[in-house]
């Protein structure tokens, strides 16, 4: 496999510019994909019929399709975020939080001042310091820190910010990726990408709006409630991507039926739903009508995304992809795809990242090696892909975990482990943003000279999510949801943006 | 002098007069604080002077706030003083700096007059309508005038709800649809009834007329399916599930709660009752094991095993949850809020918030992995053992030492667990479960209250032989309070050891020892220790054998059912404001007590959860009989009368109908006595309900959400009934009733949690077919095509399910394997004649309960006739519907005409 990313990325631009690319993918229309007789009024497909001609219907194109493409109240900076969640949270320490002073101090008793109030998921008693087990250098113009765990990474390392102080008050994994998610570490709200999608709608009606794609062989510990809809309708939760069996659930037409026959299908059904309009006036029959040419078209349109392997050669290898398999590097090139094709919120979770030193793959210095390894490439390959592509400007890629890991070593059961670990760490730990609107280059925040707290730059789980929003195009105070009598938020009564990052 | 006194009199008269006349030229009517001022208020100045912020120091959440000085040392409503009150003169104010609401734009010239009158006539505060009891109202009479001769003409008045729907569709000059056809209304009771069609013996009989409508209904009430059609409805605001939720989202065995549920639905158990059991059945006087098993309400929060967690932080949250819940689901109303602040605009403060969590917070459970406490279900002869027992104790004990005997075999409680150890030395707490103990090892749970017991029992699991464990009182150089060998053991066990009598409270401090082993290792797994009166009777003949039969059943496993227990007094919690809902920053103390603006107090009852549940049914309780019949109307029309049926305050939305709100909630306490089958059966005879839904766009224009009831309901079925009716209609649905979740099929690779290896195992035989209700529900991930149907995960309280229409349904419909197996039995029915139209229309009437029309079987005939031509032409060989055997190309056909059935907009609704 090549390891240079660029001169992959020259040769695929080189190859695309001598055949056409088979770019034929019709973002909002119905036909050319199956052509259905009774093809969309209500999508503004039909040519003949002006946008503007078909609001003389009484109810609104959201009651009909609740996914219609919606403008946000401000100029938005992005049209699309790719959120990737590291699940069991990545260490800081060995990959963008660079302390000289804790290599020094390692070994030694964690001083009694840092412990005294503190709450710690397994830590027990006096914990000894660990020092960092990766190498860090200054990379790029920016001069921002990268460890040798990321050694890709250097090459983006000037089109993304840094926040070197997140801070969350949740430390076990469940809670803490359902407050980074939902802005609340208890259940019942919505996620971010279901709040986006429901104040956005989607750009490509023949896909989901919100997609999650999953790897590392888990789900989140949080379960699917951290892309759940909450309050807000569950047209907006996030749909599974799987790269096994049915992409979409029940999205393959039985055995023996062929295309000819399910339009068919669907003609009839549609006929006679249309009767039933004439005669009930029910405009839930339109918006069913509606949702069943979606489905038609998005059994064809899903599958087709979700493909990677007629991509270039060269992209593939760029990004490192394993068709075939569930993989982040795949989800990565995924990722890409669907931006590419109007889906508006895409979020990957990548399971694996719980280094507490209990086991080999859970150790600090080997199995966080490896799953740096497993999305370094991925990552630097999804940055300079959509650059090349002129996408990075209106795609927003937010890169984190649900929290940090602390500077001490993890001492679970008041005895030495087997392997180098470290506990939960809500205090501080990094994130990063890259693309529309963001000031590439930047580092904000730092911490202390171990990495405990952060001292300069704090920024909270809801002033991310507070960022995210403006960046879409939201005041995130006035973006709210009616339910059970008040008006619910993203960030509840919090969150500033952060301006320091943005460009 | 008596002169003098007449012309005052007329002086004042005229004066009066004078007063009266230029009062009825400036609209001199009085200004209604509940309709007319609250809502300005609650709109325009309650988010900075309200529960959250108090701007200025001035709020107008409650009265003695709103007419308190604020922080400029005066109030800002001088009541009979408009022009001199501060409120008007900021909100007149032409700086912007100054001018309230603040950056907001200038309230209209009408609410300005509002306010100003209101302060004018003496600024009388009154109480939300939510929070005063239902009027005594009669239904309307009705004169025989124009609009209504219609509306009598059509046989619209069934009963009185009419009375009221009728009135206010006259007000709105609408008349009502007529009747539905019989066929159609016939589908449409059984489906809100039943959650199913109905069967055809029952459908004949009422469409030939040999049945009654309200014998129709009567049958259906009557019929089993009943009970699990409404249950769906209750398990939703239980938030019942067949996992624990979080992280590792084990298992859970509970499905006895949702049995219970739906046997005292289909027993019509009066709905007081079904509350009180639910909140406290465990502190009736002798409960039954049903009354026990019915507290499962409440212990269908969830449990959080994910390694590193604190169990204290999860009960806090469970707790927590039981406030919110009992609130959403009895009263309408959302307390989550008043957590952290008072309520920012309903008249609930913040600390009574914590005065309700002082109900909740003295139950046993402690968010244990072991889900204690769980109620045993023994089998027969187990059953035998246990009572031979408990008549042991009763003979020989004292009623004490009796009742501690009965509780402790039932539930194995009041334990003290092992995550209550302090000070561990040589040994730590093992995550959850127990506490590990090395040799040397010490530690000791602190203020214990033995109740001069005279027996310790302890659970433990030990991998090694020959550790002595020690029991003393207060400190390693405390007296020897029992002390026995350990040896290995194959799993966990429970032990029973003589203990020395201790009359005050003391720390229990514990010592391991095993001089055998290493260091660090693990000698013995401690889970939880009880004290308990001795078994008695010790010199009596029978002794021996009792004392193994007791450790016999001690030690036996048994299916169980989480439930609740009560703390008993010596082991009772105190409740502690918590500063902004965080449960780490405790303040003030805090006792049970209930929110002053609803009903008062009773004295007779007792100051726990049951005294609770009483005040909850109490008749003066303003909120209990409005939900109730507020969220039974929402499931049979789609709508409630108020149609924010989560909220019931003063943020929700006027009802449409108050008068009827109120009427049928008297109706339902005094005279149904909390019936629920009497209320569904009012609404169901109503003519309001027996309208035909049909519509057009003018109606539409008018009333698009059916508000005002012009039209019946017409609404998507819920995704239990979407399955339901396709294996009814199919023949596949099985009659079978409660038991363990089960599993039909679903696609490979949905679960994928995290530390679990539960496994969806399919189903066989009829289980695969049994009705939704039954389906295993796991939070982290729920049963797909339910989840694509709006199903929620059950993970807290779900009042609502927002009724979506999305591509995915479509797909579920058309593509799951099980709705094409019901597509493939029914199409099989359906061949009954070498007519394919004969064929076509027999499915669709078996389906939809209509005849069809030539449009329609126009539409499946050239669907029929294309798929047959493509299957004959095709290879036989070819797989089809997952089905071992493709079927003839006109089954084939068939099959694809019943599935197009099955997704026809008429079949996913209910008209």
């Amino acid at each position: 496999m090549k390891d240079n990313l660029e001169s992959l990325l020259k040769e695929y631009l080189q190859r695309d510019a001598q055949s056409t690319t088979r770019r034929h993918f019709i973002k909002n229309c119905a036909q050319g994909v199956g052509g259905l007789a009774l093809s969309s009024i209500f999508m503004g497909c039909d040519p003949l019929v002006s946008p503007k001609k078909k609001t003389t219907m009484t109810f609104s194109e959201r009651d009909l399709n609740p996914l219609a493409t919606l403008a946000p109240p401000f100029s938005p900076k992005v049209k699309s975020v790719i959120y990737l969640h590291m699940a069991g949270a990545p260490s800081q320490l060995e990959m963008f939080d660079h302390k000289p002073e804790l290599l020094k101090l390692d070994g030694q008793d964690c001083p009694q001042s840092l412990l005294e109030g503190k709450k710690f998921a397994f830590i027990k008693g006096t914990p000894k310091l660990l020092g960092p087990q990766a190498k860090f250098k200054q990379e790029g113009e920016s001069g921002n820190w990268v460890s040798n765990f990321m050694p890709h990474f250097k090459k983006v390392v000037d089109d993304v910010a840094f926040l070197k102080a997140v801070h969350t008050d949740q430390f076990n994994h469940g809670p803490a990726q359902l407050f980074m998610h939902t802005g609340s570490a208890r259940l019942g709200r919505p996620s971010i990408g279901a709040w986006a999608t429901y104040g956005l709608g989607s750009e490509n009606q023949n896909l989901p709006g919100f997609v999650v794609l999953t790897s590392g062989g888990n789900t989140p510990d949080a379960g699917k409630s951290v892309w759940g809809s909450g309050f807000l309708p569950s047209v907006y939760q996030g749909v599974q991507c799987r790269s096994k069996g049915d992409p979409v659930l029940y999205l393959e037409d039985p055995e023996g039926v062929s295309r000819n026959l399910k339009k068919n299908t669907i003609e009839a059904i549609n006929t006679i739903n249309k009767a039933e309009y004439a005669k009930y006036a029910d405009p839930e029959i339109l918006a069913r009508i509606n949702q069943y040419e979606m489905a038609y078209r998005m059994q064809i349109a899903v599958p087709e995304v979700m493909n990677i392997n007629d991509e270039p050669e060269t992209i593939k290898q760029m990004y490192g992809v394993e068709p075939g398999e569930e993989s982040f590097a795949n989800n990565c090139l995924l990722a890409r795809k669907l931006v590419e094709d109007g889906v508006r919120f895409v979020q990957l979770f990548d399971w694996g990242w719980d280094t507490h030193g209990n086991i080999r793959e859970g150790s600090i210095d080997l199995g966080l090696r490896n799953k740096c390894r497993e999305i370094d490439r991925p990552i630097t390959a999804l940055i300079l892909d959509l650059k090349q592509r002129g996408l990075l400007d209106e795609t927003l890629i937010v890169w984190g975990g649900e929290f940090g890991r602390t500077p001490m070593q993890e001492n679970r059961g008041n005895k030495k482990m087997a392997y180098k670990g470290r506990d939960h760490h809500g205090d501080a730990f990094t994130m990063w943003m890259a693309g529309g609107g963001i000031k590439k280059g930047a580092s904000h925040g730092k911490t202390d000279d171990i990495g405990f707290s952060g001292i300069e730059g704090r920024v909270s789980v809801h002033d991310v999510h507070a960022t995210i929003l403006h960046l879409l195009g939201f005041d995130h105070e006035q973006f709210t949801y009616q339910f059970q009598g008040r008006p619910f938020r993203l960030t509840d009564v919090e969150g500033e943006v952060i301006k320091e990052i943005l460009a | 002098m008596k002169k003098y006194v007449l012309i005052v009199g007329v002086r004042l008269l005229s004066v009066c007069l004078g007063i009266l006349l230029i009062q009825s030229c400036e609209s001199s009517e009085r200004v209604d604080f509940s309709t007319q001022i609250k809502p300005i208020l609650n709109n325009k100045c309650i988010t900075c002077h309200g529960g959250i912020k108090k701007n200025a120091g001035f709020s107008l959440l409650f009265e003695e706030e709103a007419f308190a000085d604020t922080e400029s040392g005066k109030p800002a409503i001088i009541r009979g003083d408009a022009s001199g009150s501060e409120l008007i003169r900021r909100i007149k104010e032409n700086d912007l700096e100054l001018r309230m609401p603040y950056e907001k734009p200038k309230l209209s010239d009408a609410e300005i007059e509002l306010l100003t009158r209101w302060i004018d006539q003496g600024a009388e505060w009154g109480e939300h309508w939510a929070y005063s009891l239902p009027d005594k109202v009669e239904p309307p009479v009705f004169s025989q005038e124009a609009s209504f001769t219609s509306i009598s003409s059509k046989k619209f008045v069934q009963n009185s709800i009419d009375n009221f729907v009728a009135a206010r569709l006259e007000s709105e000059q609408l008349t009502p649809n007529a009747p539905a056809e019989k066929n159609t209304i016939a589908r449409r009771v059984a489906l809100d009834l039943t959650g199913l069609p109905p069967n055809s013996k029952i459908f004949n009989a009422f469409v030939s007329g040999d049945l009654s409508y309200e014998n129709l209904i009567d049958s259906l009430l009557s019929d089993q399916s009943y009970g699990e059609k409404w249950a769906s409805w209750w398990l939703d605001m239980a938030r019942y599930s067949d996992t624990k939720g979080y992280e590792k989202d084990q298992g859970r065995s509970i499905y006895e709660y949702r049995d219970w549920v739906i046997k005292a639905l289909n027993r019509d158990m009066p709905y007081d009752q079904f509350t009180v059991e639910q909140l406290a059945g465990d502190l009736l006087p002798e409960p039954s094991v049903d009354q026990l098993i019915a507290t499962a309400f409440h212990r269908n929060t969830m449990n959080n095993d994910e390694g590193g967690t604190d169990d204290e932080e999860y009960r806090v949250a469970s707790v927590i949850d039981r406030v919110n819940t009992t609130f959403e689901v009895w009263q309408s109303t959302t307390m989550g809020c008043v957590q952290c602040h008072s309520h920012p605009y309903d008249p609930f403060k913040h600390k009574e918030y914590y005065n309700l969590m002082a109900f909740f917070d003295n139950t046993r459970d402690e968010d244990m992995p072991s889900e204690a406490p769980v109620l045993k279900f023994y089998s027969p002869e187990q059953q035998q053992t246990v009572d031979r027992i408990n008549a042991w104790v009763a003979q020989y004990g004292s009623k004490k030492t009796t009742k501690q005997y009965q509780d402790f075999l039932l539930y194995n409680e009041p334990v003290y667990n092992s995550h209550h150890l302090k000070d561990i030395q040589n040994g730590s707490y093992d995550d959850h479960a127990s506490t590990v103990l090395w040799d040397e090892g010490t530690a000791r749970f602190e203020n214990v209250s033995s109740e001069r017991a005279t027996a310790l029992y302890l659970k433990y699991n030990a991998g090694i032989s020959g550790t002595t464990i020690t029991f003393r009182k207060n400190s390693s150089q405390g007296e020897i309070l029992g002390q026995t060998r350990i040896n290995k053991t194959k799993g966990s066990i429970i032990r029973k050891i003589p203990f020395q009598k201790v009359d005050e409270k003391f720390d229990l401090y514990i010592e391991t020892n095993n001089d055998g082993v290493a260091k660090e290792v693990n000698i013995i797994n401690l889970y939880w220790v009880a004290l308990l009166d001795e078994l008695p009777g010790k010199e009596k003949y029978g002794y021996a054998s009792i004392n193994n039969s007791l450790l016999q059943v001690l030690n036996s496993h048994t299916p169980t059912v989480p439930i609740m227990i009560e703390n008993p007094d010596h082991m009772k919690r105190t409740t502690q404001v918590f500063e902004r809902g965080s449960w780490l920053t405790k303040t003030d103390t805090v006792l049970p007590n209930t929110p002053k603006t609803l009903n008062a107090w009773n004295d007779d009852w007792p100051k726990n959860r049951l005294g609770l549940s009483q005040w909850i049914v109490s008749k003066n309780n303003p909120l209990t009989a409005r939900t109730l019949v507020n969220r039974v109307w929402h499931q049979i029309f789609g709508r409630g009368l108020v149609a924010t049926i989560e909220d019931i305050g003063s943020q929700s939305e006027p009802p449409s109908h108050p008068a009827l709100l109120d009427w049928m909630a008297l109706r339902l306490m005094n005279e149904h006595n909390w019936s629920i089958k009497s209320l569904i059966k009012e609404i169901v005879m109503s003519g309001t309900y027996r309208q035909s839904s049909e519509n057009n766009p003018e109606l539409y224009q008018k009333d698009p959400n059916n508000e005002l009831y012009a039209r019946g309901p017409r609404i998507r079925l819920s995704a239990e009934q979407i399955r339901d009716q396709a294996l009814a209609v199919s023949g596949l649905l099985s009659s079978k009733m409660y038991g363990h979740g089960v599993m039909p099929p679903q696609p490979e690779g949905i679960w994928q949690t995290v530390y679990s290896n539960a496994k969806w195992i399919e189903s066989k035989g009829e289980d695969r077919y049994r009705r939704a209700v039954y389906t295993y529900m796991k939070r982290t991930s729920p049963y797909p095509s339910f989840m694509s149907f709006d199903g929620g995960s059950r993970e807290v309280c779900s009042i609502r399910r927002t009724v979506t229409n999305t591509p995915l349904q479509a797909l579920v419909t058309l593509n799951d394997p099980v709705y094409l197996e019901a597509s493939h039995e029914l199409a099989k029915a359906m061949q009954v004649s070498e007519n394919p139209e004969e064929n076509i229309s027999l499915g669709y009437e078996k389906a939809t309960y209509t005849k069809i029309t030539p449009v329609k079987l126009e539409a499946l005939r050239e669907l029929y006739e294309n798929s047959l031509e493509e299957f004959k032409n095709e290879n036989t060989n070819e797989p089809f519907f997952h089905l071992e055997k493709k079927p003839s190309a006109e089954l084939a056909a068939l099959t694809i005409v019943a599935n197009a059935i099955m997704n026809l907009d008429e079949f996913l609704t209910k008209a």
